[in-house]
């Protein structure tokens, strides 16, 4: 996949609304394969909409999005499961980890469908994410800055053209954010992929190339 | 796939699906039993005796006071059995030819003897199921009622404190006959005792063995029959009946009332067969609502599994294995307990139809698995749809619009 177009959206709550100020509602936009996006926004202008929107799981918009010209609302379930393991990978602002599940088999979880990394190569993520130690407790049992690291090394786990960020930082500490961009950025570039963040404040300190106001 | 089962059987409700697997088990054994207990019995009303098919009926003239004071013939003319054969029930008609002599039969067992006046009688070989064996010289084979044996076993020989015999052991003891005809003409033979008649009551000779001494030993008696054998194409036909009854015929074998034992033996196999089925459609109930509420408990697990790349059908496998693994033990234990059960009735069974041939299995095993199939496949398809619900779909309406199919 190398392009997500956006075409005069607008989640449906929004109808009949005059006062849209947006970057990305009501607006032609365009997400390009290798570049990094930042989407500021604040509180209840739609940001976990659009995510929603882009990952399949909603589709209570108005205008249309497209996957490389293709009307998502077109795409079948296996159209989508085959996006969701090669092409877009998302870190869910709400995580949608498994709280009874240890921290390592949360990513094995993924990894066992993708194959796409080795057991070093994961643990290595979670030597420098600083959770080592915490590989075999049960994900319930974390702090939510912990979970957001898991969940990130869950996203790395895959194939992808976009990885998709929603507030990928909101409970990381400065040392910690810097670490998680740094992983984000690597992975992208190892793979030719774009990153679409978005974030309703503090954000990681990264080269974004285009930043749009939600 | 352990890490999703370790996801997914959470909430799983063990008291649910021990529900479920009971009353299916006990709808399937109802199926099944009452499928194969209708298989066992049949045969006891409606099978061959070995020597005369079910179709036979053996038909006589009615005796009654009246008709012996007038000295009415009680035998059957010509015209008689041509206008049985032309009714359209009837297959083919023969008659049975009577001995025209004297016939002394005599058993002589460790020095004990017993000896009896008797008959011979004869119908056309093509009536006798399994051909008579080419007797040897000075042989003559003979069919005897089973209920004679009976007579001897539970009467005779129970009071004299005689051994009871067997169906083998009297085939196996030849008998002495004394035919005595016209003018004292004798001839002396070993009879042999080749097989026994449940329907026919009567001691059977070879037509052939019974035209020859006739000839021999009564060349100037001749005689009408005074029974005949009709093969009809259907027992159950009431038209027999009525025919029968206006000419002022008798019945001799039960034929036409096994028929109506089948037919109620039937109907009520069917309505316990429907009875289990209803049982069994009721547990499939049981068993979806509980997985539907399984997926509605763990609704938040699936999509997230949906949501990181999982497949509907490969969320969807761990449910339908279990239900197809609760299936497969519902049926092996059905297989098991009917079989229990069968061997059970089979023993009593046997008892009271000592000549009853064992039912075949083979369809209540295929039905069982077709059940099994069928039910596995409803349960693969209804998972699975309600798994599929967990995601919206869309579907493309006039004018570019779409409408959501299902979920937000």
């Amino acid at each position: 996949m190398n392009t997500i177009t956006l075409h005069h959206t607008l989640p449906r709550v929004f109808r009949g609304r005059t006062d849209i100020q947006s970057d990305i509602w009501q607006q032609e936009v365009t997400f390009e394969r290798g570049h990094l996006y930042l989407i500021e926004a604040v509180s209840g202008t739609g940001k976990s909409s659009l995510c929603s929107y882009l990952v399949g799981y909603r589709g209570d918009y108005e205008g249309t999005m497209c996957f490389d010209g293709r009307n998502i609302r077109e795409l079948c379930t296996y159209d989508w499961t085959t996006l969701r393991q090669r092409s877009l990978s998302t870190m869910f602002q709400e995580l949608r980890v498994f709280p009874e599940l240890t921290a390592w088999e949360n990513v094995l979880v993924k990894n066992q469908l993708t194959r796409f990394k080795t057991e070093a190569e994961i643990a290595a993520y979670f030597e420098t994410l600083g959770i080592a130690e915490k590989r075999e407790t049960r994900l319930g049992h974390l702090s939510y800055g912990q979970q957001q690291r898991v969940a990130l090394i869950r996203a790395l786990c895959q194939p992808f053209d976009f990885l998709l960020a929603d507030e990928p930082v909101s409970h990381l500490d400065a040392e910690n954010t810097r670490i998680m961009g740094e992983l984000m950025m690597a992975e992208a570039q190892r793979q030719g992929a774009g990153i679409i963040i978005t974030s309703i404040g503090h954000h990681m300190d990264l080269p974004y190339e285009k930043v749009f106001k939600l | 796939m352990k890490l999703i089962w370790k996801l997914l059987r959470r909430h799983l409700s063990v008291g649910q699906l021990v529900g479920f697997f009971f009353a299916n088990l006990l709808g399937m054994l109802i199926v099944l039993l009452s499928l194969q207990f209708y298989e066992d019995i049949l045969p006891a009303f409606t099978g061959d005796d070995g020597v005369m098919k079910n179709t036979y009926i053996i038909v006589s003239k009615q005796i009654s006071a009246v008709t012996t004071m007038r000295g009415e013939a009680q035998t059957f003319t010509e015209a008689d059995i041509r206008d049985f054969e032309s009714q359209r029930f009837t297959k083919q008609v023969g008659a049975f030819t009577a001995s025209q002599y004297q016939v002394y039969g005599s058993l002589s067992m460790g020095g004990m003897g017993i000896g009896t006046n008797m008959f011979f009688e004869s119908v056309p070989d093509e009536f006798v199921d399994n051909k008579w064996p080419t007797a040897r010289e000075g042989e003559v084979p003979i069919i005897l009622p089973r209920s004679y044996l009976a007579l001897y076993n539970f009467g005779f020989a129970q009071s004299q404190s005689l051994p009871k015999l067997s169906e083998g052991v009297v085939s196996m003891i030849q008998m002495d006959v004394r035919l005595r005809g016209e003018g004292g003409r004798e001839v002396n033979l070993k009879g042999r005792v080749v097989a026994f008649s449940t329907r026919l009551n009567t001691v059977l000779v070879p037509l052939s063995f019974m035209q020859r001494m006739n000839q021999e030993l009564a060349p100037n008696a001749s005689s009408a029959p005074t029974r005949l054998i009709v093969e009809v194409k259907n027992p159950t036909d009431d038209a027999i009946a009525a025919y029968i009854q206006d000419h002022g015929y008798e019945l001799e074998n039960d034929t036409l009332d096994a028929g109506r034992a089948t037919y109620f033996l039937k109907v009520v196999a069917g309505i316990v067969m429907a009875v289990g089925l209803l049982i069994s459609a009721l547990s499939f109930y049981i068993l979806m609502l509980s997985i539907y509420l399984l997926v509605q408990k763990n609704a938040d697990k699936l999509q997230n599994l949906l949501l990181i790349g999982y497949s509907p059908a490969r969320v969807s496998r761990p449910y339908q294995l279990l239900t197809i693994g609760l299936n497969a033990l519902v049926l092996l234990l059905s297989f098991m307990l009917l079989f229990w059960i069968r061997s059970l009735y089979l023993e009593r069974l046997w008892e009271m139809f000592p000549t009853l041939s064992e039912g075949s299995v083979t369809m209540t095993i295929l039905i069982g698995f077709a059940l099994f199939v069928f039910v596995s496949f409803l349960n693969i398809v209804v998972i699975r749809r309600k798994i599929n619900r967990l995601t919206p779909r869309f579907k493309r309406l006039k004018g570019g619009l779409y409408r959501t199919i299902n979920g937000k």
